[in-house]
């Protein structure tokens, strides 16, 4: 019966070149393949981002009015509520997480270099997109915590020279944060950011089938010496790490949400006092924190619009980076962008627990 | 009085007065008794900032140089106004409906008569001028606004400007209570001390009472007897119509005031009712009377909501720590206290049964609560118990994926 099914769809689909691509498929094997399997644990996120996202649009709904309540009412009434609830906020942190952990051993291991230089810019911009999606996902419950944090996330788009004050009211949907801002909110979290996301996925799964696994320099230097580096079957050895790491990450997440169940807080009023603590995700802690530390003038520049003007330079040089470090694609290491590197993670981490603690 | 009559001319118009030949000459006058009110003037007077002058409430001419002249019989001039004086200067003004609709038509215009109904009024009309009038009070020079807070009569400045007068024992000798006592001075002390003194200067309610909002303040006198329910009564409304159903309000003379005291008004606590040594009402009913089972059954009522409360507390905060949504139960027990609220207020008919009624509701509240909280509690370990399970089964399939990654050739070279 199988048989018959297969032979049915192979008929119209051609599944046998499929079947004889994966088959051949292989995926080299070295002191560093673990950090392969970092992409797997995240693309496994975005499916469990995905899944608990379609199940929580079945009852939430986005206005000021009703939005607290919804959530209130899926933590508390619908069957499981509170389970997709922990797992789609605890997934949007891991995931957040596990692709940084991504970006990091990429960039370190120069899979960036020439021909793969797509796959990084589509890479970067989907780590940017996930972090939209954290800022706009945060305020769906329209809870007090989320309401300030926002108005002051949206307020720092407002140091932005020439189009700040037209980003403030584009992400505000008006002067200030109201229910028009959840709205758009809203919109951007469930159809805008999917939208791009899925273009953008599909073209960054798509190059590495295309162009396969990249091994770091000093492996490549040795394959380059003659010797054979060892190759594993992508199906199954691949895909069995690759779904035991997922495993792994379905306990991780399993457990946080139910030890550590996402709070919903009390519900926003735009004219309560401004509560103690107001700080944003702790993926933005460190620029939240930069920022904070910059002093308000330096020369005659407002320190806020340098503070934005450097990161935005920061964001463009990320996503350059193939084109910047001309000696990876000679398989040289260049060991300025290993210390840019190895600053840059010592700078997130410190200032991230920092700006936590400091809030 | 005629003579007042003749030479008063209010101003037509709200506008400041222009500087008097008296102000010209008081002001450089050597003796201060004789400069200082002019100075007064000068700088803050509600009646100035209206154009009045001088000469509205002294008499006088104010456009004559000669002192000799200005004062002459013929102007009117009447001096410092003492006495009975004061009330009817300022009654010229502030008993005249048709003139203070020009400046001030919300404000009464019935103090004078007010003034003569009070304490001060009678005792004044007996010829006791030490007692106070319009310018004790309110000032005769550089008089303010009852609602500018540097005015001696602003809301937060009452008990200051009274105690002036009635916590001066020297002042006060030979004063009496009805009761033929001497007038006590230490009320601004015992004030300071009340729960109405807290509320006003700790937490800024300026509707909290001072003096003149139980004693009235230019008809000031000591509620009688008969009133004092009805003055606590005009805050405690709920209260006083529940006293007014007691028996006590046959007995108490003095109402209120024999459990709460008058000017050193406490916090009331729960301990003030029941049968043990701190309750009040043991300092009448014995062992046995049906005051004292009463007094037993409502105190022992209200400390069973207060347990039932204080547990439901502790399980909606268990059940919220372990991520459990419990603001239904958060509204319930608001609601609960509610009830605790209306038992102590019902407890004022010091009937038990209306008590116990109300205690019940709150006790079906909590019950309601507890019941909730402990279904929140069991749900909590129904999904630890799923969650050990189902982290048990992802570990086993962990394990069978490596073992079976294990069994795999090993990566060809």
């Amino acid at each position: 019966m199988t048989d018959q099914v297969f032979a049915w769809l192979d008929e119209r689909l051609d599944l046998s070149g499929l079947r004889a691509f994966i088959a051949a498929k292989s995926v080299p094997r070295h002191r560093h393949s673990v950090w392969y399997y970092m992409g797997g644990i995240t693309l496994f996120l975005v499916g469990v981002q995905v899944a608990t996202g379609i199940l929580l649009l079945l009852y939430y709904r986005p206005s000021a009015a009703e939005a607290y309540e919804s959530v209130q009412f899926i933590v508390s009434q619908v069957e499981f509520g509170w389970l997709i609830r922990n797992l789609h906020s605890w997934s949007a942190n891991l995931l957040i997480l596990m692709a940084f952990v991504h970006l990091f051993s990429t960039f370190f291991l120069r899979a960036y270099r020439k021909p793969r230089e797509l796959t990084w810019i589509t890479g970067v911009l989907l780590l940017f997109i996930m972090m939209g999606f954290g800022f706009s996902g945060y305020l769906l419950p329209w809870n007090e915590l989320a309401f300030f944090a926002t108005k002051v996330g949206t307020g720092i788009a407002g140091a932005v020279p020439v189009i700040g004050d037209f980003l403030v009211r584009f992400l505000r949907g008006g002067d200030e944060v109201t229910g028009a801002t959840l709205t758009r909110f809203y919109g951007i979290h469930v159809a805008i950011l999917p939208a791009i996301t899925t273009v953008l996925l599909g073209l960054h799964l798509l190059l590495i089938q295309r162009q396969g696994m990249s091994v770091p320099p000093s492996v490549e230097k040795r394959e380059k010496a003659g010797e054979k580096i060892p190759q594993e079957p992508f199906f199954p050895n691949y895909v069995l790490h690759d779904v035991m790491w997922w495993y792994v990450a379905l306990a991780v997440l399993a457990a946080l949400a139910l030890f550590l169940p996402w709070e919903l807080g009390k519900k926003a009023d735009a004219f309560a006092p401004v509560p103690a603590g107001i700080r944003p995700e702790w993926y933005f802690l460190a620029m939240f924190q930069t920022l904070k530390l910059i002093p308000s003038h330096i020369g005659p520049f407002e320190g806020e619009v340098l503070g934005v003007m450097a990161f935005t330079v920061a964001a463009v040089l990320l996503l350059l980076v193939p084109f910047l470090d001309r000696g990876a694609a000679r398989g040289q290491s260049s060991r300025i962008f290993t210390v840019a590197g190895v600053l840059a993670a010592i700078y997130l981490i410190v200032f991230t627990i920092y700006g936590y603690f400091a809030a | 009085m005629v003579a007042v009559r003749c030479t008063f001319t209010a101003p037509a118009a709200a506008q400041t007065a222009a500087v008097t030949e008296c102000e010209n000459c008081h002001r450089g006058q050597s003796d201060a008794r004789l400069s200082t009110p002019s100075r007064d003037f000068a700088l803050t007077d509600v009646h100035r900032d209206r154009g009045f002058s001088c000469v509205n409430c002294h008499g006088g001419n104010a456009n004559e140089p000669d002192k000799v002249k200005a004062k002459a019989p013929s102007t009117g001039f009447k001096g410092k106004p003492a006495g009975q004086m004061v009330i009817a200067v300022c009654a010229q003004c502030h008993s005249d409906g048709t003139l203070m609709r020009k400046f001030a038509p919300k404000q009464r215009i019935d103090q004078a008569a007010e003034y003569a109904t009070s304490v001060h009024g009678h005792q004044l009309a007996k010829g006791d001028t030490k007692v106070a009038t319009c310018v004790s009070c309110h000032g005769a020079h550089g008089v303010r606004l009852v609602g500018d807070a540097q005015s001696p009569v602003y809301v937060l400045n009452v008990a200051t400007t009274c105690s002036k007068c009635h916590s001066d024992a020297e002042r006060m000798k030979g004063y009496k209570l009805p009761d033929g006592t001497p007038l006590p001075t230490d009320q601004r002390a015992k004030y300071d001390t009340s729960v109405h003194h807290a509320a006003m200067v700790k937490r800024n309610d300026l509707s909290a009472p001072t003096c003149n909002d139980c004693h009235g303040n230019h008809g000031a006198a000591p509620p009688g007897v008969g009133a004092i329910a009805n003055v606590c009564g005009t805050c405690h409304s709920a209260f006083a119509t529940k006293f007014a159903l007691s028996s006590h309000n046959q007995i108490f003379d003095r109402s209120c005031v024999e459990c709460h005291s008058n000017h050193a008004i406490a916090k009331p606590s729960d301990a003030m009712l029941g049968t043990d040594k701190a309750a009040l009402c043991v300092s009448c009913h014995s062992e046995g009377d049906n005051g004292h089972q009463a007094a037993g059954a409502m105190r022992g009522g209200i400390e069973k909501l207060k347990a039932a409360i204080a547990h439901s507390e502790s399980v909606v905060a268990a059940a919220e720590n372990a991520g459990m949504d419990m603001g239904g139960q958060m509204l319930a027990l608001r609601e609960a206290g509610n009830h605790l609220t209306l038992a102590r207020t019902e407890m004022h008919a010091f009937d038990p049964k209306p008590v116990d009624a109300v205690l019940q509701e709150g006790l079906a509240i909590t019950a309601k609560i507890d019941a909730d909280g402990g279904a929140a509690l069991a749900e909590v370990s129904y999904r630890r118990t799923g969650l050990a399970v189902s982290l048990g089964a992802i570990l086993l399939v962990v394990v069978a994926l490596r073992l079976k990654i294990n069994s795999l050739k090993p990566p060809a070279a």
